[in-house]
């Protein structure tokens, strides 16, 4: 009974090899639980970047590899010297003593830079330090692993700084500036989001030793430059309600088994590659595949799923409201489709009683554009 | 000091007993070749021996050749080992190939850029593995003070005592402030000596390591990278040593005795790979 998921999974993957969870995929659930679509692609372990690229949808760049270098850059510059920019920001947020400097540089053991021997080391000192043994405050890169829907994802954070008789703190280290205290709301959600796993994570590892959750804070520390210089301040940020989101989403990811009973017998999204790995199963095919899974679109879908222009593209088909963001969507209330939202503006549609209210304002909006399109000057402006 | 130097002489008693089987068996291709690594371990014996001595300030040291000396100073033309052989001279401690580059621009004359440090590095385990004490000393990597493997981007001279290669975990906030104390010192050095004037680089790095130690830069806001004050670095960096010093040189010299009894000649200057040290646990 219990393997039947599984191999239903194993069957939609096809025979190439699983692909795992990793922050991005992790990102992606806690960001939109609802879709379908990327549940199911996730749990297979399929990679959606292929299978988005021989349906035509190829992601034109994948993450740019300026902001990479960027964030890099921007993260040795934080840890060069001991750690010196890292510990006077720490020292005014975290009011860390003169004493705490103890450093560990968990980027590979011994030169062994694979994710299970560091993974050993990790869980061997951080395990150390919560019972009260040893002296060191931060860890550089540990290796954490959670277990996503019975398979191990490696997770690793940018730091873990921990108070001597305190907590640990996840510490993210992001080249996005603060400017006046202020921070871009989505760049800090999606470091959020990404800390969220690395508390779980940690939580889990700790508890494997039976110590309890209460030794890692649910407050983040975000490392960023201040305002329009490079040299980087410190802000805490409140994670309760998205690791308590992702705790429910990852508790979820065991239910995969109801999911897939939903989908037909024999459905499958195998690329029927090659020796040489090159798909051999018709674009098409696939996409009817893809069509029998319901997927949710939301323009924010394009900064962390690789599926997420393939989905567009069927919601503009549909002319779902989808794709203008959850902000129009949310105004519209009651108001379904592009199609129907136009019919309502242009008087074409009678509304039904639930939407009386909504047709008046489009209409009046209606009667703004045309106004503004007939004026020559505003023309440019409006359009 | 002694290390290298120990193992110079060993080279070379060996050499010699070498040499002495090569003449009695009439080898005479293994004799001239044997030779000529005498000499060489020879010149850097004699070198190591004249150089070894840390304690002239090399940033003022290398400012007052003489004049008459080649416009472009004496030490443009040099090597890239030798620029990092002096800008390490100039720290005391293990440091990262970025903050050699860094101590160079801001002392020394010439070009040193971070893509040949990296090139460096690969070489200088090479060469030694070659012929071993060839040369006076080599840039070697930094030691973890528990599995004494190589530290990652951290770079060393192997004339150093091993203590002061080791990394432990108080030590890259030790060598940081070791570190501000060595630059706020060449600093004030120069200022004190009639014709050197310390670069605008050289201040802005003492700036740079003073705003990140506690009480080093003037409370003043309009503190800047002109008005950081040498001695009030020196003087915060020393309070803050202290807190840690004493911990820091415990686990250094501890993991030192380990590496001399456990490591061979080259692991202890060069590290000990991951299966080194599962070795050695499975001998314990």
């Amino acid at each position: 009974m219990i393997a039947t998921p599984d191999q239903r999974l194993d069957a939609l993957r096809g025979p190439a090899p699983r692909m795992h969870h990793n922050a991005r995929t992790l990102a992606a659930l806690e960001n939109n639980p609802r879709c379908m679509l990327r549940a199911v692609l996730d749990a297979s372990g399929s990679d959606k970047a292929a299978i988005a690229a021989h349906t035509g949808y190829q992601a034109p760049f994948g993450q740019s590899s300026f902001a990479l270098a960027r964030g890099n850059v921007f993260e040795t510059m934080v840890k060069a010297n001991g750690c010196a920019e890292l510990l006077r920001v720490l020292r005014e947020t975290l009011q860390l003593t003169l004493p705490e400097v103890g450093y560990q540089d968990l980027n590979d053991v011994g030169g062994d830079g694979r994710a299970e021997s560091r993974h050993a080391r990790t869980t061997h000192l951080l395990t150390a330090a919560a019972r009260g043994h040893g002296s060191d405050t931060l860890y550089d890169h540990p290796m954490l692993r959670l277990v996503v829907g019975g398979h191990p994802v490696f997770l690793e954070p940018d730091l873990v700084a921990f108070r001597v008789d305190d907590r640990f703190h996840v510490v993210e280290i992001k080249s996005f500036p603060i400017v006046d205290d202020q921070a871009a709301p989505a760049q800090v959600r999606a470091a959020t989001t990404h800390a969220c796993a690395y508390i779980i994570a940690l939580r889990a590892m700790l508890a494997a030793s039976g110590i309890g959750p209460e030794s890692v804070s649910d407050t983040i520390v975000l490392i960023a430059p201040k305002d329009f210089t490079n040299r980087p301040t410190g802000a805490f940020v409140d994670a309760r309600k998205q690791v308590a989101t992702l705790t429910r989403q990852l508790e979820r990811i065991q239910r995969i088994g109801d999911l897939v009973e939903l989908l037909p017998e024999g459905l499958t999204f195998d690329l029927a590659a090659d020796d040489t790995g090159r798909p051999q199963r018709p674009a098409q095919e696939l996409a009817e595949a893809l069509d029998q899974v319901p997927a949710t679109y939301y323009p924010e879908c394009l900064n962390h799923c690789e599926m997420a222009f393939y989905c567009r593209s069927r919601a503009r088909a549909d002319g779902s409201l989808d794709v203008l963001g959850s902000a129009v969507r949310e105004q519209l209330g009651g108001v379904d489709t592009v199609t129907m939202a136009l019919g309502l503006a242009r008087g074409t549609l009678t509304p039904n009683d639930d939407q009386v209210e909504m047709a008046v304002a489009l209409r009046h909006a209606a009667r703004l554009r045309v106004e503004l399109h007939n004026s020559p000057g505003a023309a440019g402006a409006a359009s | 000091m002694s290390d290298p130097l120990d193992a110079l002489e060993e080279n070379i008693a060996t050499l010699r007993r070498a040499i002495r089987d090569a003449a009695t068996a009439g080898d005479s291709i293994r004799l001239d070749e044997l030779r000529a690594r005498l000499r060489r371990a020879e010149r850097a014996w004699s070198a190591l021996v004249d150089t070894d001595d840390p304690s002239t300030a090399p940033a003022t040291a290398e400012r007052m050749d003489p004049p008459s000396s080649a416009p472009v100073s004496r030490g443009a033309m040099l090597p890239a080992r030798e620029h990092a052989h002096r800008a390490l001279m100039l720290l005391q401690t293990p440091a990262a190939p970025k903050l050699i580059v860094n101590v160079h621009e801001a002392f020394f004359p010439g070009e040193l850029s971070a893509s040949k440090m990296s090139s460096l590095r690969r070489d200088e385990e090479r060469s030694y593995r070659a012929a071993p004490g060839a040369r006076p000393y080599y840039l070697c990597p930094a030691l973890t003070y528990d599995l004494l493997s190589p530290a990652r981007a951290l770079v060393t001279i192997s004339t150093w005592r091993l203590e002061q290669r080791i990394i432990g975990p108080l030590s890259p906030r030790v060598d940081f402030l070791t570190g501000a104390i060595r630059i706020a010192e060449a600093i004030r050095g120069s200022i004190d000596s009639p014709d050197t004037e310390a670069s605008p680089t050289a201040w802005r790095l003492l700036w740079r390591f003073a705003v990140n130690i506690p009480g080093a830069t003037s409370t003043k806001p309009a503190a800047d990278v002109g008005t950081t004050d040498p001695n009030q670095v020196i003087d915060a960096a020393r309070a803050e040593l202290d807190v840690h010093a004493d911990t820091d040189h415990a686990t250094r010299a501890e993991s030192a005795r380990r590496a001399r009894k456990q490591l061979s000649d080259v692991q202890q200057l060069f590290g000990a790979s991951l299966r080194d040290v599962r070795h050695r646990q499975a001998e314990a």
